[in-house]
């Protein structure tokens, strides 16, 4: 599967629609959308014209990422994204992390899982400037986190977007400005290219029709939806996922989980995502990292994970109570 | 008795850094009111936060303060018969020391607090996070505009207070005692120079960077919960009005 193939060609491929079908919805929104944007929403369009159902667009998209996961194999020539040499991080006395070794793949999904408390969000807070190792270093691209100037790590900020683990939502302002928010201060387009952009990244999230709701009068849900359209709508290189769907009941937890994929399958962007959806999360990431007492236990295809021998990484797949890790 | 010595130690080392981090904090503010962007739609938001939504305590408490000071200055001015130095009395009280004073601590406990609560729950919530990752300053975009806006309304709320203030006295004086107004406000025009309202001026300026500079910086660094906003907005607001009555002190003594 030719993961550089538009959404559209892909569906094709995978017998979801028919050639015809594509050109006609191409033809279709070539009449109301700039060529920038022209393949982004062919989903959409597709839908709209009775061509597909959306669960069915997602189940198509899924299918084609599931192939993709298959055949993925860890490329150890290519230059990882995100890396992280003997990062130590001790809080409050604690050895949080210990002499982490870990590189993220380029434009694939990955899952960081382990225990509660282990450290996983202090990762991602490390891979986006937010907090300093004590020890080691923190390599975007190759660029050292920890020796860049104020205006190099905003740089990189630039490409990083993270959905935190409460949304992170700003109160005072409503949906629609939130999403808003990072185009008003970050770019100098006009208001009313960011509507244009913002209702694109509300409608692929589902959401439209709340853009007036404030964070408060969200559900668990939709306030993670509407955190993760502010988090696409800067079309970041590389989106962070802190645990987007903690709390959320198993129906909406699936459907943030398609959301992702669909994302991931339009954009390609590459993402790391922390979940204890475990061993569901599987089904959705490419890359699995497994960490426990602040180090790395397990890095690898999702599919190696479950066949791991290693007692700690079974007993934390089965949540079994007995075992390597004592928690009563 | 060594562990003693040593908690000392540490608690002093304690108190420097922490001096030291609110100064670095307070620089890195001067710096980014100089540095482009300019945002002047926060900055007009805190004006009115800050300033017109304090404009009703400000009043209130400029009016009584006023009243109160002619009452007791006049039952006590009239036992040396002197009851003609009661305006004087009254506006010289009100513009050098009450004036800055009272319309810092007002501000303090209406604005100040309100910071404080706001930057720490925006910290717990990790949308002051949430703003460094989209490659925005959390400190350009909204500790900048409160301090900018703490500066320019503290001396405007003072001068208000000042207005209200001899009004006030001017109520209790000539409308209650029967003092004649020519007698009060001669007497303050007489006696009232520039340099007392430069003083009053120059007190309300420092006392707007002291409120929005503590209550800023302790909201900013609130940690551990609500109880770790309750207790940043605590000691903002016991910390602002107690410097500022230090300051007074201090700068009276330099200006007098």
């Amino acid at each position: 599967m030719n993961s550089s193939l538009s959404v559209g060609r892909q569906l094709v491929a995978n017998g979801c629609i028919t050639d015809n079908e594509l050109n006609n919805a191409l033809q279709h929104q070539q009449k109301w959308q700039s060529n920038s944007a022209k393949e982004h929403l062919v989903g959409r369009t597709l839908v709209e014209m009775g061509y597909i159902t959306q669960s069915a667009l997602l189940e198509c998209l899924y299918q084609q990422f599931k192939l993709e996961r298959e055949a993925y194999v860890v490329d150890s020539q290519a230059q990882p994204i995100i890396r992280l040499e003997q990062v130590v991080k001790i809080l409050d006395g604690r050895r949080v992390l210990d002499a982490v070794d870990l590189s993220i793949p380029a434009n694939r999904v990955t899952a960081i899982i382990g225990m509660s408390g282990g450290g996983k969000s202090v990762i991602l807070k490390h891979m986006v400037g937010l907090m300093k190792p004590d020890q080691g270093t923190v390599w975007v691209g190759d660029q050292p986190l920890g020796k860049l100037s104020g205006r190099e790590l905003t740089r990189i900020r630039n490409r990083f977007s993270l959905l935190f683990q409460g949304g992170a939502l700003f109160d005072s302002l409503n949906v629609y400005d939130n999403v808003a928010f990072p185009l008003r201060e970050k770019t100098k387009w006009t208001e009313i290219e960011i509507r244009s952009r913002v209702m694109q990244c509300l409608e692929e999230v589902n959401l439209v029709g709340m853009e007036r709701k404030y964070p408060d009068e969200l559900s668990g849900g939709m306030m993670k939806r509407a955190a993760l359209a502010r988090a696409m709508v800067t079309d970041p290189e590389i989106v962070l996922l802190d645990e987007p769907t903690a709390g959320l009941d198993p129906i909406i937890e699936n459907a943030i989980h398609y959301l992702i994929c669909d994302t991931f399958m339009r954009a390609r962007y590459t993402m790391v995502l922390i979940s204890h959806a475990v061993p569901e999360i599987f089904n959705w990431c490419h890359h699995v990292i497994v960490l426990h007492r602040g180090k790395v236990l397990f890095s690898g295809p999702s599919r190696e994970v479950s066949a791991s021998q290693d007692p700690v990484i079974q007993q934390f797949i089965r949540g079994e109570i007995d075992g390597p890790i004592q928690v009563i | 008795m060594i562990d003693f010595i040593q908690k000392l130690g540490f608690q002093t080392l304690d108190l420097i850094r922490e001096v030291g981090r609110m100064f670095l904090f307070l620089m890195d503010v001067f710096f980014s009111m100089l540095t482009p962007p300019y945002r002047w739609n926060n900055f007009l938001k805190q004006i009115h936060f800050i300033g017109i939504r304090s404009l009703f305590v400000i009043a209130l408490t400029a009016i009584f303060a006023g009243m109160v000071l002619a009452l007791q200055g006049y039952y006590t001015l009239s036992r040396f018969g002197s009851e003609a130095l009661l305006g004087p009395a009254v506006a010289l009280s009100i513009i050098r020391e009450l004036g800055p004073v009272l319309s810092g601590l007002m501000v303090t406990g209406r604005a100040g607090s309100a910071l404080a609560a706001e930057l720490g729950i925006m910290r717990i919530r990790e949308q002051i996070d949430a703003l460094d990752v989209m490659g925005i300053s959390p400190l350009k975009y909204l500790v900048t505009p409160r301090v900018e806006a703490g500066l320019i309304v503290l001396p405007l709320l003072t001068l208000l207070f000042d207005v209200i203030g001899i009004w006030g006295g001017y109520l209790v004086a000539v409308r209650l005692l029967g003092m004649s107004g020519g007698t009060y406000f001669g007497g303050i025009e007489s006696a009232v120079e520039m340099h007392d309202i430069v003083t009053g001026i120059i007190k309300s300026f420092c006392f707007g960077l002291i409120i929005t500079w503590i209550c800023t910086y302790k909201g900013y660094f609130a940690r551990r919960g609500a109880e770790g906003v309750s207790h940043a907005t605590t000691s903002a607001v016991v910390m602002s009005s107690v410097l500022i009555l230090v300051c007074d002190y201090f700068i009276t003594s330099i200006l007098l």
